[in-house]
């Protein structure tokens, strides 16, 4: 019969954080109920049943038999890998997607309880969280919040801030002449707003939304660092993601303001990606804005994007299929935007990929080609720290940072 | 391919005890049991292999601590959700793990001449999966046909390769990513006729009567044999943990040009022998046999599969060392999606 989880475990140690990892398994094997939501191939079952019996047997994991854990989480992370990659993205089953999480989750634990350092642990958490689906109430999730409290807080650089809060001369902006400058409002009601911008879908930049939110006196590269560095994040490698060259990268937010941010050998965002899901404690520092509430979708419908790098990127000239509201937390943005109704003038790619993206390297277009791009109107902005650009749904926009910068997007309905 | 009697088989890579979850026998290469009439033919799947053990004995179904005949049946085409078998009169299917009372797919074939390998079947081929069936279009005629993980592979008789299905890895060579939903002619090997195909689970090998070997697909692991990025980097982090000469390393990788996808066939050059009489791919890596009897791995290497005794992955082909230092002849070779099977034949250069 298993003994009670973490019954045994010493006070302090390695020991202690295994017993408080245990703690958020269920408490008997019967209760881990290695539940899928559809069907998987039939081998899979016995290697997962295998992985939970080391973990609840008289030994437990500790007791020796962490290799094998181990091997196991290996094995299924690999076979469940090969079904993710099986077809597009959309149409991998949710039940694979939980094989790939459990592969995770055997290996962390196999890794806290040999009394690996924790960081190896973590990374597998994220990998499962980046690419699997939700097992025993998100339990990586829980496991990676628990991990985070056991890591050493360290700095790659030391004690000086990573990067000066400013360079001694900032970037000049790209003059904006006042007649193409988008309308700034300060709060508007939700009625005006409704009325004067989403019904008729003109764009327009918000102030005094976000003074209360707490990333504006919280973050900084620093603080990102502090509170991610050791967790992993897929990364954007390459200028703009219409290159030959561009690709994608998995790799920690360390790494990430190491070799992007800090030295800037070559360029490197953290893009679109859904931070606030994978870490929570980031995301109590955001708000979703009022106005979204007069979207028809529920708030956790809402997707919610980080946008973090250094000077420098650049996002094509492209159109999204829902409302955005992108709001500035630190560094500059110049934005570009086209109304949907000049899409002829734009070209898009051919490509069913490429078909939202225009071809067209906006500051710098080659009018030979493009004729008519010269026909088509826009507005622009430099989006400044504090304020909240609203993008109407299938608007184009062209984003290139003038400084480190963070951003969050909210794609609403 | 089929082996004379006498030859024997090794096996490396995962194997069919690690797939139940048991303890496995670790990197090194394992022999394959001979039946009563030695083996001619492995069909591998990732959990269980089949193996023709005779002219009399049929088939005979391998997985964990457990063996199975299959009285009657010829040849075998498994999965991990089904296994095919075919014998003179008819084909049929069985789902895993509900033992092979009822089938869930069965046809009968025509008498006639010997018959075409599986997945071939007569007017069409077979699938481990539903729909079990596809059918060919009239006027194709084949002499073989490889299944990858989404896509199909023909050699037509006239040494012409075809390719269909998922394209968005560059499997199919058509220098595109687009899918295509049926045969069609792979141009750039037009010409140059091919004695053989092989699809691995996203990446595609065809050699050429000639003894030449070419190569498209996905590079992810190495399995093309073309600069792989993510083995550069692991490579030169593995350097730098060692010796600390990272520098070199770097410099060697900035100057590579690293393929990810390769969407149309490109010819590999073997090491030290140019002609290859056989080739076979995995879920992520390849292997190769030349007409010199070397047996050549190369892709993803986890669970030992390229047969070198260690965990690594390689993005060049390298000899399998083992065979050579005891004198072994590589006659043929198949992969299973983790596995590389070899036939042995005899002694390199000596009967015995």
């Amino acid at each position: 019969m298993a003994a009670p989880v973490g019954a045994e475990a010493p006070a302090a140690g390695p020991g202690a954080l295994w017993a408080e990892v245990r703690a958020l398994l269920p408490g008997t094997e019967g209760e881990f109920t290695l539940a899928l939501s559809g069907e998987v191939d039939p081998c899979v079952r016995p290697l997962l049943r295998r992985a939970r019996g080391l973990l609840y047997g008289a030994e437990g994991p500790a007791g020796g038999e962490a290799a094998a854990l181990r091997r196991l989480g290996h094995v299924l992370r690999d076979y469940s890998w090969e079904k993710l990659n099986a077809g597009p993205w959309q149409e991998v089953s949710k039940a694979w997607r939980q094989v790939y999480t459990y592969g995770c989750l055997f290996g962390a634990l196999a890794e806290i309880s040999a009394g690996c350092p924790p960081v190896s642990a973590v990374r597998l958490c994220d990998m499962g969280l980046l690419m699997g689906a939700s097992v025993l109430d998100n339990v990586l999730g829980r496991l990676v919040r628990v991990l985070q409290q056991h890591l050493p807080r360290e700095r790659p650089a030391g004690p000086e801030p990573l990067l000066q809060k400013a360079r001694p001369e900032p970037r000049p902006a790209p003059a904006v002449r006042p007649e193409e400058e988008l309308p700034r409002l300060r709060c508007p009601s939700l009625e005006s707003f409704r009325d004067k911008h989403l019904i008729p879908q003109k764009p327009v930049v918000l102030e005094g939304i976000m003074d209360h939110w707490p990333c504006m006196r919280k973050w900084s590269v620093d603080y990102i660092c502090q509170v991610a560095g050791c967790r992993t994040v897929p990364v954007e490698l390459g200028s703009r993601y219409t290159d030959e060259e561009w690709s994608q990268k998995l790799m920690t937010v360390d790494d990430f303001i190491g070799q992007y941010i800090v030295n800037e050998k070559s360029m490197g965002y953290l893009a679109q990606h859904q931070l606030f899901d994978q870490i929570p404690e980031l995301k109590e520092d955001i708000s979703i804005p009022d106005y979204c509430c007069l979207g028809e979708g529920e708030e956790e419908h809402i997707t919610i994007n980080a946008w973090f790098g250094p000077e420098g990127t650049i996002s094509p000239l492209h159109q999204d299929p829902q409302q955005n509201f992108l709001a500035q937390v630190f560094g500059r943005k110049y934005i570009r935007l086209y109304s949907p109704q000049d899409s002829e003038n734009l070209y898009p790619h051919e490509s069913q990929i490429l078909h939202n993206t225009s071809q067209v390297d906006v500051e710098n277009p080659d009018l030979v080609k493009f004729p008519n791009f010269r026909k088509a109107a826009f507005q622009s902005c430099v989006l400044m720290p504090g304020q909240v650009l609203f993008i109407p749904v299938k608007y184009w926009h062209y984003v290139r940072s003038l400084d480190v910068s963070f951003s969050v997007s909210f794609w609403w309905s | 391919a089929m082996a004379a009697a006498g030859s024997s088989w090794l096996v490396f890579g995962f194997s069919t005890e690690e797939a139940a979850g048991e303890p496995g026998p670790g990197l090194g290469p394992r022999r394959l049991e001979p039946g009563p009439g030695g083996i001619r033919r492995v069909w591998p799947a990732w959990s269980y292999v089949v193996v023709e053990t005779g002219e009399r004995a049929g088939l005979e179904l391998r997985s964990a601590g457990r063996r199975r005949q299959l009285r009657g049946w010829r040849e075998a085409l498994p999965s991990e959700t089904h296994v095919v078998l075919r014998g003179a009169a008819a084909a049929r299917a069985w789902r895993r793990g509900a033992g092979l009372r009822s089938a869930a797919w069965s046809r009968f074939l025509p008498r006639g001449p010997a018959p075409s390998p599986l997945p071939l079947l007569p007017g069409g081929f077979a699938l481990p999966r539903p729909p079990f069936y596809r059918a060919l279009p009239a006027g194709l005629r084949a002499r073989s046909l490889a299944l990858g993980t989404e896509h199909v592979l023909l050699l037509g008789t006239g040494g012409d390769v075809h390719a269909w299905g998922g394209g968005r890895h560059g499997q199919l060579g058509h220098g595109m990513l687009e899918s295509e939903a049926q045969p069609r002619l792979v141009e750039a090997l037009a010409g140059v006729p091919m004695a053989a195909v092989a699809a691995g689970g996203w990446h595609s090998a065809s050699v050429s009567e000639a003894g030449d070997l070419y190569m498209w697909g996905w590079n992810e692991s190495g399995q093309l044999a073309l600069p792989c990025k993510a083995l550069a980097e692991e490579r030169a982090q593995g350097e730098e943990a060692g010796a600390g000469e990272a520098g070199a390393g770097e410099a060697g990788a900035e100057a590579t040009t690293f393929i990810s996808i390769q969407a149309l066939p490109a010819l590999l050059d073997l090491p030290q022998e140019p002609e290859v009489s056989g080739v076979s791919c995995g879920s992520r890596h390849t292997a190769a046999v030349t007409r010199g009897g070397e047996l050549y791995t190369w892709g993803w290497g986890k669970y030992g599969q390229l047969g070198h005794g260690d965990d690594a992955s390689s993005d060049c082909p390298r000899r399998v060392e083992h065979l050579v230092a005891q004198g072994l002849w590589a006659e043929a070779v198949v992969c299973g999606p983790w596995t590389t099977y070899v036939c042995l034949l005899g002694c390199k250069g000596k009967l015995c």
